[in-house]
């Protein structure tokens, strides 16, 4: 599979009174065409941090490269000038908002707003532009789009608005699309429909989704690959079914057990102790030690580097060392693996 | 099951009555909660689960209808020493936790203002001491006390709306998505708070939320709402496992579950309300079709659900 963006050794700093802000600390991923790829965390993980810095949406006299590189078509995108993104920005990378109430203008008719990309990046007529401004509220499932193009942000339903975020987003048939929680602020029913949408559209034009999200039941849902975030740094990542059945990171078991599940009657649920770390003052080790109950003598100590679970799956935890300690993860994970093939706790049976 | 503990008839809250504009945010519903369980409340936003807990506590009046508490109605006109009484009896927990805490007071004081009403403590050293034992009893510690709410997380905040709803000794707590606008991991954390305070002081909780997989996990009944009104409500295992009415089918075909292989074969239904094909003349109402399992339906629904039930 073609790669179509690679983020190497991404360090990202903020400068506040209080000193700097290590937001990321290492961050490295490959994206691939026509994959989804989810990342997870909690909130300060680093998670939008990352995609902002990906579309240079940051302040920049606060927000600082430290080292690594953004590589989009062969160029460096953190070295870019200002001139350069915005012709990047919104045609080839675009990018999907959490809050579809605060993301549209409210005075201005939805379908200038779609048609403004087009305009920008596109060399055609206004009455062109409004023609494929039609057309991609139609792809998104709007009713009687002629008329909806002269509504205001206002008009709309939550539901609708994010389906017109998700249209202007498509504007430009973009490589990359950023999709920074786009359904946390809505109803599940309202969420199912937009995640079909969404999946429905990546299938009909190939784009690569990069999808963040806290929410581990819409990662199943929409996946092809999962990155697990913790203070400011990947921590697992790996295939759909390699991190849901075959977790290899305490921080990543912890998630998986903090979800109650619909067919079990747990009498209590796994609660992560404690709070995420301060990224004023980084951890030394491991960041998730001070929480970890399988935490060892050198998390304390030194940054535990990659280990390779498969080709495709690697985690940052020194419980995959050759000399470390054989540690039983939480029931619930044991029951997740005894469905993987290849886990140690595999119980025969298709996945 | 256990006795009664409220007695919710016929509610109705309406907003904007007699405009254009009118909204029927809770319509004629009505149901029990019983001593020391968890009801659970769901719905879609604006379905008027939240309303319904304003108007049980009386931060609305209600447009008619009549809430018993222990056999005795707590709506309409009452004394101040009446409210008061009442008051103590019930408290709410809010959705935001930022929202709901006063930013310009101290911890020690927005715990306290419940004690301080209630005239709960005689003196000054009994008031911090109370103070003290809520902070300890939500997980926080008495250092605490002399902080403001911006130097607390959210799910630090949570507890902190936790122990002041505690601080009168409640037997009945409304909590209002008090989880929603917390972190996964943090979400946990709260919700086991609330069972463990659950089971040490035999509180009763009506739980309002749009997470359905949290909800079924601290309830022991859940109902469900659908523009105004109740349309199921049934024993938590039960309204997950055989769920009646299309709205609730609909509701739980679209939770997306934390296993992918349960959700490549997840199909999605959805709920169309004009399927039903009321008219004038059936009469609609809650039914009860299986021990404690109550679905909205007509009287031609009602046999439908009776046939299928007896199949199974």
């Amino acid at each position: 599979m073609k790669k179509i963006l690679q983020v190497k050794d991404l360090e990202l700093s903020f400068n506040t009174f209080n000193g700097e802000v290590k937001a990321i600390r290492g961050v490295n991923f490959d994206l691939y065409k026509g994959e989804t790829l989810a990342i997870v965390g909690e909130s300060g993980s680093g998670k939008s941090v990352t995609t902002k810095s990906i579309m240079r949406l940051l302040p920049e006299q606060s927000a600082v490269f430290k080292n690594g590189e953004i590589l989009f078509d062969g160029r460096d995108l953190t070295k870019l000038s200002d001139k350069e993104m915005q012709k990047i920005r919104g045609k080839d990378i675009s990018m999907i908002f959490q809050d579809p109430m605060t993301s549209l203008n409210p005075t201005m008719p939805i379908g200038r707003q779609i048609t403004e990309p087009i305009l920008k990046h596109q060399k055609i007529s206004k009455s062109e532009a409004k023609k494929v401004a039609i057309d991609l509220l139609r792809l998104v499932g709007m009713p009687k789009p002629e008329l909806r193009m002269k509504q205001y942000p206002h008009q709309f339903s939550g539901g609708q608005r994010q389906r017109i975020v998700i249209a202007i987003s498509l504007a430009c048939n973009p490589q990359i699309l950023i999709a920074d929680e786009p359904t946390t602020a809505l109803d599940v029913t309202i969420q199912a429909q937009i995640l079909e949408l969404m999946k429905d559209l990546q299938k009909k034009i190939d784009t690569s989704i990069i999808f963040i999200t806290h929410d581990l039941g819409v990662v199943a849902n929409v996946a092809d690959r999962v990155a697990v975030m913790y203070g400011g740094k990947i921590v697992e990542i790996g295939t759909v079914d390699e991190i849901f059945y075959n977790p290899q990171h305490p921080y990543t078991w912890g998630l998986l057990s903090s979800m109650p599940s619909l067919d079990t009657a747990e009498s209590k649920l796994y609660a992560i102790p404690g709070t995420p770390p301060d990224l004023l003052a980084p951890p030394k080790g491991d960041a998730f030690a001070l929480r970890s109950e399988y935490a060892l003598q050198i998390d304390m100590e030194q940054n535990p580097p990659f280990f390779k679970v498969s080709d495709t799956h690697q985690a940052a935890t020194w419980l995959l060392h050759p000399d470390a300690p054989r540690v039983e993860p939480p029931l619930s994970v044991i029951e997740r693996m005894k469905k993987f093939p290849g886990s140690r706790y595999y119980e025969g049976g298709a996945v | 099951m256990a006795e009664k503990l409220l007695e919710i008839k016929n509610l109705k809250q309406h907003f904007n009555v007699g405009k254009s504009n009118e909204v029927k945010a809770v319509d004629d519903i009505s149901f029990d909660i019983y001593k020391g369980e968890t009801l659970g409340l769901v719905g879609e936003s604006g379905c008027g689960k939240s309303t319904t807990g304003r108007s049980i506590i009386r931060l609305y009046d209600a447009t008619s209808g009549d809430v018993f508490y222990e056999g005795e109605n707590v709506h309409g006109k009452k004394s101040k020493k009446d409210l008061k009484k009442f008051n103590r009896k019930m408290q709410m927990i809010f959705q935001d936790p930022y929202a709901s805490l006063n930013p310009r007071m101290k911890v020690m004081d927005i715990i306290a203002e419940g004690i301080d009403i209630h005239g709960l403590a005689k003196n000054g050293a009994e008031r911090k001491q109370m103070v003290f034992e809520l902070l300890e009893t939500v997980g926080l510690n008495k250092e605490h006390a002399n902080r403001y709410p911006h130097e607390f997380s959210g799910g630090q905040r949570q507890r902190l709306g936790i122990a002041r709803a505690l601080a009168v000794d409640p037997d009945f707590i409304i909590a209002d998505e008090p989880i929603s606008a917390l972190d996964v991991s943090i979400q946990a954390q709260v919700v086991n708070l609330l069972k463990e305070l659950q089971e040490k002081k035999g509180l009763t909780y009506l739980f309002i939320a749009h997470d359905l997989s949290m909800v079924k996990y601290i309830s022991d009944r859940i109902g469900v709402m659908y523009f105004g009104k109740l349309v199921e409500l049934a024993p938590a295992e039960d309204l997950y496992k055989n769920p009646m009415h299309p709205y609730t089918q609909s509701l739980l075909s679209a939770i997306p579950l934390p296993d992918p292989n349960y959700e490549r074969n997840r199909v999605r239904k959805s709920y169309d309300p004009a399927s039903h094909n009321y008219t004038e003349k059936d009469d609609v109402q809650m039914r009860e079709i299986t021990p404690g399992h109550f679905v909205q339906c007509s009287t031609s629904e009602f046999e439908a659900l009776k046939a299928s039930v007896a199949v199974r």
